[in-house]
């Protein structure tokens, strides 16, 4: 495979993308409602923020798994301050696990099942581009733009939280270790294990809604995630974050060696809408 | 395995698609430099040939070569020489005509620069668009759309060049150019062109030869003087005099190379074997049993109707 190849179809994309409000829109408008929206509702009152349980038993399901130092930090806070804590520190995490997936499996379903869409396809096919030069290329401009935006939604985030909790804790509360690692390790594993996914089911449908409807599956995990912080029986904590990371990377081999594998051509150029 | 006598050589290429057979063992060669019709009309299966000869779709039975490459085997050195014109522009409407170039020809692997930004001059200004080379696409004509079209599929110098319907939304003129391009392109660079066309005055025009196939299958191959001889028999040489006399026409009757002569008021028509050789002789003929000829016409069958004879009247008559 020739990285100057997939380079030259990654910006091609990029461009495109660039230029498509169909797709810059809601890769806009989701991580602004979690960065800056929602951080300031809970800020502003965290006792209205509905989890669906009291505060006693969320705080102490989430912090089941949490570091000893940070049970300790904990124990010596106001009631306010360990909502506030546990809502911005802990339970927003696995939320800011979606902006990745929703960014990239909008700009992956765009991807071919786009193409197909807009008739561009077949020109694209024809070239002497390979299999994995196509595919490979059509991941990094879904991955990039994936992840600046979430990179720029944790600074946001960060800075949110970090002013708008300045009075109620008098030093700033993130970034954390775990922020790190969930944002540099976990992020870019997830993306890619969700623009394998997507890029594959687009270029076997026949259009780019389509490929939407069906990627919107990939956040069912995520869903997960956040049900067992709720509930106590998963906490991200780093061991959690690193293991499912590996666990991620695994995976992502494994997807692009399949989609290199099951890319055919003929599928992507005779499945018409 | 290089085979440089024929640019594309075909052996019993067929495509189905589950139960539907869309090219039926189709067999034709063609050589460098030639500019060769496929004539068909819509669902003949033209535009499946041409994919499967750019490595865009398998085979299901039978072999191609394209430039000595095995369509299947070496698809992308198959892509890598061949210009293709898909039946839709293809183009991406949100990049402008210049990034749309450079895309394709740096994807074609033409890696100079300054040998890109030249040819892409070049074949902007032909197709005269080099002044809208910083608009998008999504702003031009469909008559625009499809010269670029045709811009790109020459901008990395292909030796075969695939076009489907290249005249299709153009006006007049530029198919004009178009065609003129196409015979400077094949008799100049020596390029092989392969064309997929309903419209017959082009094929007519440009290609050496012409396949006509039908619901994937050949109906005939061959020149264009071929396959009129096929359906007409003979061209009719239509003479008119100043006066008939059975003179003139038991003169005429005589000569070697005409058949079956009919008399209509003051003009004889009959049928001749080589209406290039038989001409002179009969206005010989003619002047000598004391006729006076004030015109001649060789009529032969039009592209069109042999077209109309071979595929229309083939499907009436199941």
């Amino acid at each position: 495979m020739r990285l100057s190849k997939a380079l030259l179809v990654f910006r091609k994309d990029w461009r495109e993308v660039g230029r498509n409000w169909e797709v810059l829109t809601p890769i806009a408008l989701v991580p602004l409602l979690f960065s800056v929206v929602i951080p300031l509702i809970a800020i502003s009152a965290p006792g209205q923020v509905n989890t669906g349980t009291s505060r006693e038993v969320l705080i102490e399901s989430i912090m089941r798994g949490a570091p000893a130092g940070v049970m300790e930090m904990l124990a010596g806070f106001t009631e306010d301050q360990q909502l506030t804590y546990v809502l911005l520190v802990y339970m927003f995490a696995p939320f800011f696990l979606l902006i990745p997936v929703m960014a990239s499996s909008v700009i992956a379903s765009d991807s071919f099942a786009g193409e197909k869409e807009r008739k561009t396809i077949e020109a694209l096919l024809a070239t002497p581009l390979t299999d994995g030069e196509l595919l490979f290329g059509k991941m990094l401009a879904s991955f990039v733009p994936a992840m600046a935006v979430t990179i720029l939604s944790f600074i946001a985030y960060t800075v949110v939280v970090d002013v708008g909790t300045y009075g109620l804790f008098g030093a700033p509360l993130l970034p954390t270790l775990e922020w790190f690692l969930l944002i540099f390790l976990m992020t870019p594993a997830l993306s890619l294990a969700s623009i394998g996914l997507t890029v594959l089911i687009s270029s076997r449908v026949r259009g780019f809604k389509e490929a939407q409807q069906i990627s919107v599956v990939l956040i069912i995990p995520i869903i997960g995630l956040f049900i067992g912080q709720g509930t106590g029986a998963l906490t991200l904590g780093p061991p959690v974050i690193l293991a499912l990371t590996a666990l991620l990377a695994f995976f992502d081999l494994l997807i692009f060696r399949f989609s290199v594998l099951l890319f055919k051509r003929e599928k992507v150029l005779t499945t018409w809408k | 395995m290089s085979r440089q006598l024929s640019e594309i050589i075909t052996e019993g290429l067929t495509k189905r698609f589950n139960s539907f057979t869309a090219v039926d063992h189709l067999s034709f060669e063609v050589g460098e430099g030639e500019i060769f019709g496929i004539l068909g009309p819509n669902g003949a299966g033209k535009t499946t040939t041409i994919r499967m000869l750019a490595s865009l779709l398998t085979p299901t039975e039978g072999t191609a070569y394209v430039g000595g490459f095995d369509v299947v085997d070496d698809s992308l050195k198959v892509r890598e020489i061949v210009g293709i014109l898909t039946e839709n522009p293809s183009l991406y409407d949100r990049l402008t005509a210049m990034e749309n170039m450079e895309f394709f020809a740096e994807a074609y692997g033409v890696s100079d620069r300054q040998a890109r930004s030249k040819k892409i001059r070049e074949l902007l200004d032909f197709f005269d668009l080099w002044h809208r080379r910083d608009d998008k696409v999504g702003t031009y004509s469909k008559g625009m759309k499809q010269k670029l079209a045709i811009a790109r599929a020459l901008v990395h110098d292909p030796d075969v060049l695939f076009l489907d319907e290249p005249t299709s939304g153009l006006d007049p003129r530029s198919s004009k150019d178009i065609r003129g391009l196409m015979e400077e392109l094949s008799r100049r660079e020596g390029q092989t062109i392969l064309l997929c066309t309903h419209r017959l005055e082009d094929a007519e025009r440009l290609c050496s030869r012409v396949m006509l196939i039908n619901e994937g299958g050949m109906v005939t191959i061959g020149t264009t003087d071929e396959l009129r001889s096929q359906i007409a028999g003979t061209p009719i040489l239509r003479v008119r005099l100043g006066e008939v006399s059975e003179t003139v026409v038991d003169a005429v009757r005589s000569m070697e190379g005409v058949e079956e002569v009919v008399v209509d008021g003051n003009t004889l028509s009959m049928s001749v074997k080589d209406a290039d050789e038989v001409t002179p002789y009969v206005v010989r003929g003619v002047v000598m049993a004391g006729g006076m000829v004030q015109s001649v016409e060789v009529l032969k069958p039009s592209l069109e109707e042999i077209y109309l004879k071979l595929v229309v009247d083939e499907d009436e008559a199941e």
